[in-house]
């Protein structure tokens, strides 16, 4: 059975708009399809994007990152299936309050990247907003339109003080891609040490600082 | 765990340049946490679960600061996921500093896994570890973990047992 998408808002489009907003910012973002196209949307940004393929890790680590750059803004591209393994790093986020942090959940309501099985946000019921919220990430908004999505991630960006969570329900069918016009995607070629590599070397020169330098000879 | 001890791992800490600690607490290395709490030099950052403290080292290390990850060794099973994806996967390292429950001398039935799952957790994990049970071995042994960690980018751990714990 096939289930209706999450939304008519198609997570490229959104990825689009978002990317628009960024320029000398961190981004640290989930695996599957969200992969590949923020590769396509965002080509400004390859070297500054941390490429993972894990569930839970990805907000954690942009908050390590928030944390060790203070003056810096990070965005966490997290999705649906990566914060349900981990719900508890809304609650770190509501103690920390990291001010420097945008957390965006491509909730799709399925894992796409084995093939599209439910998650728990399909029900409706499971509302991650809402859990952000009470875990005490007060600026945590459910979006559903591009405008919307435009605008949260705005005052995410421009709010100093405290973290914002932007649950954008998103179409991410091959279907709804094609039908809203966006280019073809295609798979990132590079594994995870390389986009460390890459990431990191862009940290340095960016921060004028040696994260993986060379060994002292001694 | 004494005081001495416990300034000990702080010295190393220091030593290593390490800002950062994400920690959940236990009962073995109880003072560690307040004391981190209480360093001016270091942020702590309290975790749900060990994978989740792990993970925040791992984003601290891309920023160019140094953290540590503290917990019991229990930990090490909750943070098994994240810490081979990050150290096996992307070579992004996380230096933690874990009590070692369960080993010989162990008198609680519910911590008897932790011993036993440890130490071969840590060598699936590709993790090389020193079991410290002596106060004079911490300070060196932190500092240790991070020059190897950061040479190598994997994981590497200190492990205090014995009397340091006890």
């Amino acid at each position: 059975m096939t289930a209706a998408p999450a939304s008519s808002m198609t997570r490229f489009s959104a990825m689009e708009a978002l990317a628009g907003m960024l320029s000398d910012e961190l981004v640290v973002l989930s695996l599957g399809g969200a992969v590949d196209e923020w590769y396509t949307a965002a080509p400004h940004l390859r070297e500054a994007s941390l490429f993972q393929q894990q569930l839970g890790c990805v907000t954690p680590q942009a908050l390590g990152l928030a944390v060790g750059l203070p003056h810096r803004r990070v965005v966490s591209l997290d999705t649906d299936g990566g914060l349900l393994f981990n719900l508890g790093v809304l609650a770190t986020l509501g103690n920390e309050q990291p001010g420097n942090l945008l957390v965006v959940v491509w909730d799709n309501e399925r894992y796409q990247s084995i093939g599209g099985p439910r998650t728990h946000t399909s029900s409706g019921t499971v509302d991650l907003a809402a859990i952000a919220r009470g875990a005490g990430v007060v600026r945590a908004n459910t979006v559903r339109d591009v405008g919307a999505f435009a605008a949260a991630c705005a005052a995410g960006l421009a709010d100093t003080g405290a973290p914002h969570v932007v649950v954008a329900k998103v179409d991410t069918s091959p279907e709804g891609h094609v039908a809203a016009g966006h280019p073809v995607v295609r798979r990132k070629h590079s594994d995870g040490r390389e986009d460390t590599y890459r990431f990191v070397r862009h940290v340095e020169a960016t921060e004028g600082v040696t994260i993986m330098g060379p060994s002292e000879h001694n | 765990m004494t005081p001495t001890a416990v300034q000990a791992v702080i010295a190393g800490l220091e030593r290593a340049g390490v800002t950062v600690a994400s920690y959940l607490p236990d009962s073995l290395l109880e003072p560690l946490y307040p004391a981190l709490d209480a360093h001016p030099g270091i942020r702590t950052i309290p975790c749900t679960n060990e994978g989740e403290g792990a993970a925040v080292c791992g984003g601290v290390f891309l920023s160019g600061k140094r953290a540590v990850l503290c917990m019991e060794n229990s930990g090490l099973r909750a943070a098994a996921e994240p810490l081979a994806r990050m150290g096996l996967g992307s070579g992004i390292p996380v230096v933690m500093v874990m009590s070692y429950r369960g080993e010989l001398g162990e008198n609680n039935w519910w911590a008897v896994p932790h011993g036993i799952t440890m130490e071969p957790l840590l060598a699936a994990l590709r993790i090389p570890h020193r079991v410290v049970r002596e106060e004079a071995g911490i300070e060196q042994a932190v500092v240790d973990a991070y020059e190897w960690s950061y040479s190598a980018y994997q994981h590497s751990a200190v492990v205090l047992g014995g009397s340091v714990v006890r």
